[in-house]
């Protein structure tokens, strides 16, 4: 039954069909199957109640803070900024892309966004300062997927909705291993220029004047970041506040760049309530999946099979990852997150492993998550690396120059299961 | 003629979708007010958690219609974008009808809490006592936009695959190629694109 589910979802998946129709259908063929129609019986009422569900409101909220520092103008500033900072080490610039993309992404949602605009703004420096084109493209590729590991986090929103684990835990959470996977990254970067110097490409003069002088310009990000996750700890908001916040304050940022005018707005709305649209219509459809999986007791069907296995916890956990970073190499990962964290979950929860916890396996996944945005054959990031490429270029020359990014994500994942406190001792010291 | 209805169609919804951010917009100001009086003034002002609910649970359903239009509903193309034209034109459609059924459904039940409410009177448990008809009357309107401009884009694409028309099918409800992903996302905002050309047109 298990399997037959699976396979059929795979299937359907496959073959194109919107995501939110196939997770919509399988929920009610299951429903009257199985629970005598449980769900529909009560599907006005759940449809109407999470449909204005506070802790979801938090979510457009921030594709729109998001969609508003885009425009501020604050990249090719930033970027400027971070060259002073970053650049003196072995990789030169690419460090600056990590750690633009790391800031950016702080700011905005959208792993597409961060990864096309820091870009755009690094990609010329190629030919100019002469690196190495794959490591680079790698490098940014890599870069925009801090996007859903650094806070404010829409992925890790709807993990906490899916799961019943505290958003606000969970983004405490993800600052370490998002500050710990840069510096894997950078690390990496390091590494491959240590071995292959020429790689690195022409040095760039900075002095400690012009680094001070260009701190103005990382001033926005920074901002927003401290009023968002600040209200958050500091007690005075809740996610979705902290949410509403943020679009004032990014509001406030554009206008003092002299970009907020009234086509900015209709763009940033068009753009939100379009990536909105498109999260709720497959996050609906998810709700009601999961609804009936947990009536349906799949898990425990689930749990049996593993156990028959006879596999260790740690075992178990590293099987939940080579399933996901196959899976990840064909599927987009929003789609991937809800289709999978139902019976995932409650998996690892029954695992009975106190370090394992939700916000923990949160953490986990998401870092799974952001390796299957550059792991062909379908990587989101790749293909926006290679969307902004103007003087052209085989598409395996990011696909390459991502690997040493994936090592280090791998290495990461390592990391977190060999010592799951990494994400779990900053949100503990905070909440218990 | 089905060209026009899909302009119009499209008009339509960008002027929904406007209308929502404005809203939404206008509950984050809402809301920052009432964490801002509640911290500094000691005043808590009850509802902003609740409308800010009613503004999100419409705006989601307004947007739908624009999202579609727009072929930003998430499909898998694994293997789609390696098929054949006219076999994706075929997967285009049955995906069109399949998210047609699921979202009748939907409607359907949508409707149903509308018009269980209005005659129930029924209110919210909260100190507002907001009567629910009122935000699911909103909510419901976007769901039945979304239906009609999905039965249109349905008939839309099956007329298409009667004249084998694959470009067209492709155009209306095929799944969109990383430049458009790409401008969608940004707008062309700080971003070149390998075509050469800033995506609002200018070099």
């Amino acid at each position: 039954m298990v399997f037959g589910i699976l396979i059929g979802l795979l299937v359907l998946v496959l073959s194109a069909v919107p995501v939110a129709a196939v997770l919509g259908i399988l929920s009610f063929v299951l429903d009257e199957i199985a629970m005598d129609g449980r769900l529909t019986a009560a599907l006005a009422e759940i449809y109407w109640e999470k449909s204005k569900e506070f802790i979801l409101v938090a979510v457009p909220m921030f594709i729109l803070l998001g969609e508003i520092m885009l425009r501020a103008g604050i990249a090719r500033r930033m970027y400027g900024a971070v060259i002073q900072w970053l650049s003196w080490l072995p990789g030169g610039l690419m460090h600056a892309n990590i750690g633009s993309c790391a800031i950016f992404a702080a700011s905005s949602g959208s792993s597409v966004a961060t990864a096309a605009t820091v870009g755009t703004v690094a990609y010329p420096e190629i030919k100019q300062r002469k690196y190495n084109e794959r490591l680079f493209l790698g490098s940014l590729a890599a870069g925009g997927t801090l996007g859903i590991l650094v806070p404010p986090s829409i992925n890790l929103i709807i993990y906490g909705l899916l799961t019943d684990t505290s958003v606000p835990e969970l983004y405490l959470a993800g600052i370490l291993p998002g500050l710990s996977l840069s510096a894997l990254f950078m690390l990496s970067i390091i590494g491959a220029c240590l071995y292959r110097p020429s790689w690195g490409g022409t040095k760039i003069e900075t002095n400690w004047g012009d680094r001070i002088r260009s701190l103005p310009h990382l001033l926005p990000p920074i901002i927003l970041f401290i009023a968002v996750v600040g209200s958050i700890y500091g007690g005075i908001a809740t996610p979705t506040e902290a949410a509403s916040i943020g679009v004032m304050v990014a509001l406030i940022i554009a206008a003092s760049f002299r970009t907020l005018n009234f086509k900015m707005l209709r763009e940033a709305f068009e753009g939100t309530m379009r990536t909105n649209a498109m999260i709720m219509l497959i996050v609906f459809a998810a709700i009601f999946l999961n609804f009936v999986l947990g009536f349906m007791g799949i898990t425990q069907a689930m749990l049996e099979f593993i156990a028959a296995m006879g596999l260790t916890p740690v075992q178990t956990i590293y099987l939940i990852v080579v399933f996901y970073l196959l899976l990840g190499m064909f599927m987009e990962t929003l789609s991937m997150m809800l289709t999978t964290i139902p019976i995932v979950f409650p998996i690892v929860m029954k695992l009975g492993v106190p370090e394992f916890s939700d916000v923990w396996f949160g953490i986990l996944i998401t870092v799974l998550m952001e390796a299957a945005l550059i792991t062909p054959p379908i990587g989101v990031n790749l293909y926006v690396v290679q969307g902004i490429r103007t003087r052209g270029g085989k598409f395996n020359d990011v696909a390459i120059g991502a690997i040493p990014f994936v090592i280090a994500m791998l290495a990461m994942i390592v990391i977190l299961i060999s010592l799951p406190e990494l994400a779990t001792w900053l949100p503990n010291l905070v909440y218990h | 003629m089905l060209a026009n209805i899909h302009a119009r169609l499209e008009q339509i919804s960008r002027l929904a979708v406007w209308i929502g951010g404005g809203a939404l917009m206008a509950a984050a100001l809402m809301v920052t007010i009432d964490v801002l009086f509640r911290k500094f003034v000691g005043i808590t002002m009850s509802g902003s958690d609740e409308y800010s609910g009613y503004v999100f649970s419409a705006t989601t359903t307004w947007a739908y219609s624009f999202c579609l239009l727009h072929r930003s509903n998430v499909r898998i193309d694994a293997l789609y974008s390696s098929l054949p034209k006219p076999v994706s034109a075929c997967l285009d459609v049955v995906g069109c009808i399949l998210l047609l059924y699921y979202m009748s459904i939907m409607t359907y039940y949508a409707g149903i809490a509308f018009f269980d409410s209005y005659e129930n009177n029924s209110v919210s448990i909260t100190t507002l006592a907001t009567p629910q008809w009122i935000p699911q009357l909103f909510w419901f309107v976007g769901l039945l936009l979304f239906l009609v401009t999905l039965i249109f884009v349905t008939l839309y694409t099956i007329v298409a695959l009667l004249q084998r028309n694959w470009e067209l099918i492709g155009k209306i409800a095929g799944v969109p190629s990383i430049a458009d992903v790409i401008e969608e996302e940004t707008h062309g905002q700080d971003v070149i694109l390998a075509t050469g050309e800033t995506l609002d047109g200018t070099k």
